[in-house]
């Protein structure tokens, strides 16, 4: 093995897991992670789950890199220059690299007016402490985006007794989970205090600071807070004049390698471009973050990675019911119940497809993913028991 | 090398498993074992372990200064 320079730029999961894993492989060369936040690499699920209920919860976010001999870096970068190989930071200092692990994830979309005041989103630390802070007092919040981010934060919000509306033109994590799951979900968040409104366009922030938003029919809802949960923007500014990035972010291969040579890619940034199992497609998810980590880190290295760049496993929380899913998304139809039933909030569900691994469902139930791994290619087998 | 394991926040993804199986496994019920508790992490395991220790995203697990 080659010793070569890896430069990492984005100090967040994919980031620390391409580290850990290039230490692993046994490369011994200079590594160097680029990182924009001050914080330094922290965990982003528990953000929207325990974080806004729980001070006490920021403590145990934070990921360390002791012992691993990387050399951290906390300004932004603003710029790559791909055939110098060469990163600029924030603070005017510019490093070479033999490889680049792009890992800079993606920002919150906002949908207020650029310049308006007011509208939260939940995508940082400081994002999460500011909603916790504000929910301290509020009589009532909004929150636009019936998916997974948006569905947490209601959650949340119900929990801590702030009176919540959700909006969306789909209905609750329909457009993912499917009809099914849907309306089980939604009647669950409904008894527990979280309103759903189905929209026929797009809600629109009212309001500076934003206090509402517009209903396409013209009618505005108005509340204390809120909270913009419509998804995320890859973050590649800093990838201008590369030709490296499009709208849905880094395109890359099985290897995690983008277009250009020496340039690798992985997290949330990414998008796996179009083959055989599909088109471009994004899975902005945890799982598939560590998955793309490890395969850049082999790929940097010249050596052939031993897994691939996608990992199914997804997890949520709605309305205090923990869901576990393996398996392809989205869902239709309805499923099989291997175990327990949704009316007891208890039950292990799978989606059978005929030319493929089922999806499982841990509807309210501690499972390993191992035990759902072992259910969805079992498939037809286990769930006929 | 020593690893802690918060068993309250645990939340029995196995993620942490899944990266190093010599070091963690869930049972059925996804409680979670650790199975060098109180020992030293094997050479062999550690680089499986630290990941193991990254991947876990509700910070359940921590590298024992
Ligand atoms: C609130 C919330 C809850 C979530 N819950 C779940 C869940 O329950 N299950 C699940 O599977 N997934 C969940 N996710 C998604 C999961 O957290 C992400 O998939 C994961 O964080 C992706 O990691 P990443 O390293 O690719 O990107 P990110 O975590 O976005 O990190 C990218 C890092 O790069 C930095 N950066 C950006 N631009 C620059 C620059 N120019 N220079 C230097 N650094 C830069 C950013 O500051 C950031 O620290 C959640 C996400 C959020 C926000
Ligand atoms: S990854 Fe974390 S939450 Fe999941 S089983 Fe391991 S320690 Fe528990």
């Amino acid at each position: 093995m080659t010793p070569r320079s890896v430069l990492i730029v984005g100090e967040s999961l994919a980031g620390t897991t391409a580290a850990r894993e290039l230490r692993a492989l046994g490369h011994t060369g200079p590594v160097t992670i680029i990182g924009a936040e001050p914080h330094g690499a922290y965990s982003r699920p528990p953000l929207s789950k325990a974080v806004l209920r729980d001070p006490g919860a920021d403590d145990a976010l934070f990921q360390d890199l002791d012992g691993l001999d990387i050399h951290i870096v906390r300004s932004a970068a603003t710029a790559a220059d791909t055939s110098r190989r060469t990163v600029t930071t924030t603070d005017g200092r510019e490093f070479r690299y033999d490889a680049l692990i792009i890992a800079t994830g993606a920002e919150a979309r906002r949908l207020a007016a650029p310049g308006r005041r007011g509208e939260l989103v939940l995508r940082t630390l400081d994002d999460a402490r500011l909603l916790r802070s504000r929910l301290e007092t509020a009589a009532s919040a909004i929150v636009v985006g019936a998916g997974f981010l948006g569905m947490e934060v209601a959650g949340a919000c119900a929990a801590r007794g702030v009176p919540v509306t959700v909006v969306d033109v789909h209905r609750p994590l329909e457009r993912i989970l499917g009809g099914y799951l849907s309306a089980a979900l939604t009647a669950r968040a409904e008894a527990y205090g979280i309103s759903c409104v189905q929209t026929f366009g797009f809600a629109v922030p009212t309001g500076d600071p934003v206090r509402g938003v517009m209903l396409p029919g013209g009618t505005e809802l108005t509340a204390d807070l809120v909270v913009t949960c419509a998804g995320e923007t890859p973050c590649t500014d800093w990838l201008a004049g590369t030709g490296l990035a499009g709208q849905l972010g880094v395109g890359i291969d099985e290897t995690c390698a983008t277009a250009v040579p020496g340039v690798f890619a992985a997290g949330d940034v990414t998008h796996l471009r179009a083959d055989d199992i599909g088109p471009d497609r994004r899975a902005p998810f945890w799982s598939n973050a560590v998955a793309q980590g490890k395969v850049a880190a082999a790929s940097a290295l010249g050596l052939a990675p031993t897994g691939t760049p996608y990992d199914d496993y997804f997890w949520t929380e709605v309305a205090g019911l923990a869901l576990k899913v393996v398996g392809p998304l989205p869902l239709t139809g309805e499923p099989t119940t291997v175990e327990g039933s949704v009316e007891n909030g208890r039950a292990l569900l799978t989606w059978k497809r005929p030319d493929g691994p089922s999806t499982v469902v841990a509807y309210g139930m501690r499972k390993p993913i191992k035990a759902l791994r072992a259910l969805a290619e079992a498939g037809e087998h286990s769930a006929s028991r | 090398m020593q690893i802690s394991v918060d068993h309250a926040r645990c939340e029995g993804h196995g993620l942490c498993a899944d990266q190093a199986p010599e070091v963690f496994s869930l049972d059925d019920d996804a409680e979670l074992t650790y199975h060098f508790d109180g020992a030293d992490v094997p050479d062999e395991h550690r680089s499986a372990a630290r990941v193991a220790v990254n991947v876990c995203p509700v910070a359940a697990l921590r590298v024992l200064p």
